[in-house]
């Protein structure tokens, strides 16, 4: 491997550590890797950022590309859900808002960014119920949610089932293309001086005195890197590379199912949610309607775990449950064909919550990993490098706090080093 | 065979095709339960496509070599324990350690069938070439010109064009001709100097497999007596037409010529249909030199998947004899694994499949090299064509995006070709090539779209597991 030259990042540290080939090592290019490197290296830093396989391979290019700002309905089926963690992830969804809407223009490429609005139905007085303590909530936490009735609900939305009784509508809801967005951002990141090696694995990462020293594979090539820092983005594989650090890192692999149909004209403008099943509807710019909402499939194993390797197998009763939600919510859906389902891991903690943060038993490793990743992952990346340019710091670890991996010090106490 | 309604049988056949139905046979002959799937409403599978019953057809497919297969077809449609169930798409296959699971669409809505074997023998199709203008109507595979002409009598938009590596077009052609088509010419990509080189190089096969190439010649000699001109070395350029094809320009650049015609039938291959073993997780490699995924096996013709099984051109593209052969292979093998038969009897019973197959090779090999189209798709590559055309995806925004990334999914999440309606049956193999091409690696060592569910687009109304309101 050739040497780089170093280069000065006072701004951002004055220890003596200044032996490392690059300032930042980034590894995962998804939505919040490449995000990452985009805002690292706009800062003038040098940044490499590492894939194992090419921008958007893991859950950023799989998703439903939903940006869903009220609060989610598996937070609402928690009883605490809407509690201190709930006000901490409200604030940091009015931050996502922002952010979406001026990133086209901050990086200065197409993300297919749609913001035209959100619906979250309710079929029975139940629901409808929970949808107004939900908005009275969010209202109180400066989210813009309000709650419309049946007629409304027709109004707005005609093709949506005469027997939904209610809504919560909030006008920042929406969706972008999942399709572009990691190699969009990675473009950026390169544009703004990141080097993107791809189809290149992190082998292994150890703290090495003051630097981290990572070994990076590309097929037989092997080189060795120095990193003042290391952001550990992953996704599903973020365990793993925190364990070559000696770290535990509990996120465990969720997979799901998402089906798409053939293109059809363009009607439906907004996200369609459900407060009480799992649902998301939303139509594509090339027209086709993307239907998921959380559905299970099913990971392959290897002998000593899960296969990450291998697409998740459809379970039958999540494709039938998922389309049989959706035609009872926007009985058009029936009309329309499919013409693909797929499966897609994503990562989740046990408390739901992301990760994101620093680690306090190795400074200088980060990790942004978990939760709902898409909405909330261009926030995630933009105050995670604040944290690790030391910019603004204190105000990201605040707005990051209730992510942070502090909460796995209990299990990180026991880890010798 | 008969019609059935069961949902679970020893063996479920995908495919009623020369190797769909020789397995059949070898298993009702022992006793098992098997049912044979198709699209097609008759069994005949491409080669012996059947007219609807309704139809007097007159000189259908009498080709002398088709002469067994017609005889075997006969036989299966007269063995009654073999259950047929017609127009039927199989769109889900999920192997299981009790046994696998296969989800149809029909008329009549979807059926779950299950099965402790499998059977896959799905064939092949028209290898889709892009020369600018094939989307124009009236542009077409020659097979499927084929198609039209053996199920429906129909002859397409007259004169005929055919272009070219596949010299199963002369047979096509001269089977239209015969049915009282007109054809304009029929065009081959390479030279009759090159094509002479790779039979030189197979001599001996030539020889020993003299009747199907004096087939070929008498399709020749046939097309020549009706005044059809048979050229080579005419690399097809361009298809041209407003609202549908209505010339097709060869030669160089600098010369080109023009042939008036009306439709024109493609033929440079076959790609094997891999769609569902794809979906299911078997392991499957690159077809050479025609290109596509063939499905592996081992010596019984049993995929990577215990209980799954496959043959005839889900395997590779080697034409009917060898279909039927393997299918014969596999019913044994099935049969064994059943406990019906002894593993000795499978053993000896297989022998003589296994040397006609074998000799059988030589000559598909001899084929494939004849055909070869790498250097006409290497053409359109270099070209502006649309290579999707559900997506319209041209060639040169792939060649673009390859500057970034060569990894065949990463292509196709970000240009979106393969995306659409024919889930990427049109472009992907252009997709793997060109992306081998940019890396510098080999068609082998690459990786295809991700197999997913349906393998053919379903009506959401017909999955739903109530009735729709
Ligand atoms: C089906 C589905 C639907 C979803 N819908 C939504 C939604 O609508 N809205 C929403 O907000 N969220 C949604 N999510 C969640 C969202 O997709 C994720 O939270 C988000 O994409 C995570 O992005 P990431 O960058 O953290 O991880 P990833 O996109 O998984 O990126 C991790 C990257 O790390 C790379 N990598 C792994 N190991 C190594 C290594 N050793 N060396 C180098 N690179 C490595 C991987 O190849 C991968 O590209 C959904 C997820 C799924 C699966
Ligand atoms: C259009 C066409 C025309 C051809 N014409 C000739 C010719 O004239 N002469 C010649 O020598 N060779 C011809 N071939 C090659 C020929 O296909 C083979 O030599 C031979 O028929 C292969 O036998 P098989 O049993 O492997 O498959 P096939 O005969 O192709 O049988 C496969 C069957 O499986 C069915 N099938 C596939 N997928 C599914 C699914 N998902 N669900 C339900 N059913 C399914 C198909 O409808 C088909 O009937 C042609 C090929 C094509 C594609």
């Amino acid at each position: 491997m050739k040497k780089i030259a170093r280069r000065s990042v006072e701004h951002w540290t004055n220890s003596d550590v200044f032996l490392s080939d690059i300032d930042f090592l980034v590894i995962g290019g998804g939505l919040v890797g490449a995000a990452s490197a985009w805002h690292l290296a706009s800062a003038g830093t040098k940044v490499w950022l590492c894939e194992q396989a090419s921008p958007g391979h893991g859950a950023s290019g799989q998703n439903a590309g939903s940006l869903h700002f009220q609060i989610e309905r598996r937070f609402l089926e928690r009883e605490d859900g809407v509690g201190r963690e709930g006000e901490q992830t409200a604030q940091l969804s009015r931050l996502a808002v922002q952010d979406w809407r001026d990133l086209e223009r901050q990086i200065g490429r197409n993300l297919g960014v749609h913001m035209e609005g959100g619906l979250m139905v309710a079929h029975s007085a139940q629901e409808v119920r929970l949808l107004e303590t939900k908005a009275a909530r969010e209202q109180a936490m400066g989210l813009a949610v309000e709650t419309i009735d049946r007629a409304q609900v027709q109004a707005l939305a005609p093709y949506l089932s005469p027997d939904i009784l209610a809504a919560n509508f909030m006008a920042d809801e929406g969706h972008a293309d999942a399709r572009i967005i990691a190699p969009a951002f990675a473009d950026a990141a390169q544009s703004a001086g990141a080097r993107l090696l791809d189809a290149t694995r992190v082998a292994s990462l150890q703290k090495r005195g003051a630097l981290f020293e990572a070994r990076l594979e590309k097929g037989e090539e092997i080189q060795t890197v120095t990193a003042a820092k290391v952001l550990i983005c992953a996704g599903i594989w973020s365990p793993q590379i925190a364990a070559m650090a000696g770290l535990h890192l509990p996120l465990f692999p969720a997979p799901l199912t998402m089906n798409a149909t053939a293109r059809t004209a363009a009607f439906l403008p907004y996200l369609i949610q459900h407060v009480g099943r799992r649902l998301s509807i939303k139509q594509t710019a090339a027209g086709n309607l993307l239907i998921g909402g959380g559905w299970p499939s099913r990971l392959h194993r290897t002998g000593s775990g899960f296969d990450f390797s291998r697409a998740p197998a459809l379970v039958p009763q999540s494709l039938t449950g998922n389309l049989q939600t959706a035609v009872e919510t926007m009985p058009v859906i029936g009309e329309h064909e499919l013409l693909r389902s797929w499966t897609g891991i994503t990562a989740v903690t046990q408390d739901q919550l992301p990760v994101a943060g620093e680690f306090p038993s190795l400074p200088g490793l980060f990790c942004a990993a978990g939760g709902s990743a898409f909405t909330l992952g261009p926030t995630f990346a933009r105050l995670v490098a604040d944290q690790m340019l030391e910019r603004r710091r204190d105000e990201a670890d605040a707005l990051l706090s209730v992510a942070s991996p502090a909460r796995f010090e209990s299990l990180n106490g026991f880890m010798g080093r | 065979m008969t019609d059935n309604a069961e949902t679970s049988y020893d063996v479920l056949i995908v495919g009623g095709g020369p190797a769909g139905q020789a397995a059949a046979l070898e298993l009702a002959a022992v006793g098992a339960r098997c049912a044979v799937i198709d699209e097609q409403a008759r069994p005949g599978g491409q080669i012996l496509r059947q007219p609807p019953v309704s139809f007097a057809a007159q000189n259908w497919v009498d080709e002398n070599s088709y002469r067994p297969l017609r005889q075997q077809l006969r036989v299966f449609e007269n063995q009654a324990a073999i259950a047929w169930l017609g127009r039927r798409s199989v769109i889900g296959l999920q192997p299981g350690p009790q046994g696998h699971s296969l989800t149809t669409s029909g008329a009549d809505g979807l059926q779950e069938l299950s099965a402790a074997h499998v059977l896959i023998a799905a064939g092949c199709y028209d290898m889709p070439y892009p020369a600018p203008g094939w989307t124009l109507p009236g542009a077409m595979g020659a097979g499927a010109m084929q198609t039209l002409l053996k199920a429906q009598g129909i002859v397409t938009g007259e004169p005929i064009v055919f272009a070219g590596t596949h010299p199963l077009m002369l047979l096509i052609a001269a089977q239209i001709s015969r049915a009282g088509g007109k054809v304009a010419e029929v065009a081959f990509d390479r030279s009759l100097a090159t094509i002479g080189k790779s039979m030189i190089r197979h001599c001996a096969t030539a020889l020993r497999n003299g009747s199907l190439l004096g087939e070929a010649g008498k399709a020749m000699m046939d097309l020549r007596r009706a005044g059809v001109p048979v050229r080579f070395g005419r690399p097809l350029q361009e298809i041209t037409g407003a609202d549908r094809v209505t010339g097709a320009v060869f030669g160089e650049a600098d010369h080109p010529e023009t042939t008036p015609c009306g439709s024109i039938g493609l033929c440079y291959g076959f790609l094997p249909q891999s769609d569902l073993p794809r979906q299911a997780g078997l392991s499957v490699r690159w077809s050479s030199p025609s290109g596509g995924w063939a499905t592996c096996h081992d010596q019984w013709m049993q995929s990577s998947v215990e209980g799954v099984w496959v043959a005839g051109e889900t395997t590779g593209v080697a034409g009917a004899p060898i279909a039927r052969d393997e299918g014969r292979i596999a019913g044994l093998g099935i049969a064994a694994a059943l406990g019906l038969i002894t593993n000795r009897d499978a053993t000896r019973r297989a022998a003589p499949f296994r040397q006609s197959r074998k000799a059988a090779m030589r000559f598909a090999a001899m084929l494939d090299d004849i055909a070869a189209p790498k250097q006409a798709l290497d053409r359109v590559a270099a070209s502006n064509t649309t290579i999707c055309r559900c997506e319209k995806v041209s060639a040169s925004a792939v060649r673009e995006t390859l500057g970034s990334t060569t990894d065949v999914n990463a292509v196709k999440r970000i240009t979106r070709c393969g995306m659409g309606l024919c889930q990427g049956r049109n472009c992907e193999h252009m997709l793997i090539r060109m992306s081998a091409a940019a890396e510098g690696r080999g068609l082998e060592t690459m990786k295809g779209f991700t197999g997913r569910f349906p393998a053919r687009p379903v009506s959401i109304a017909d999955l739903l597991e109530k009735p729709l309101p």
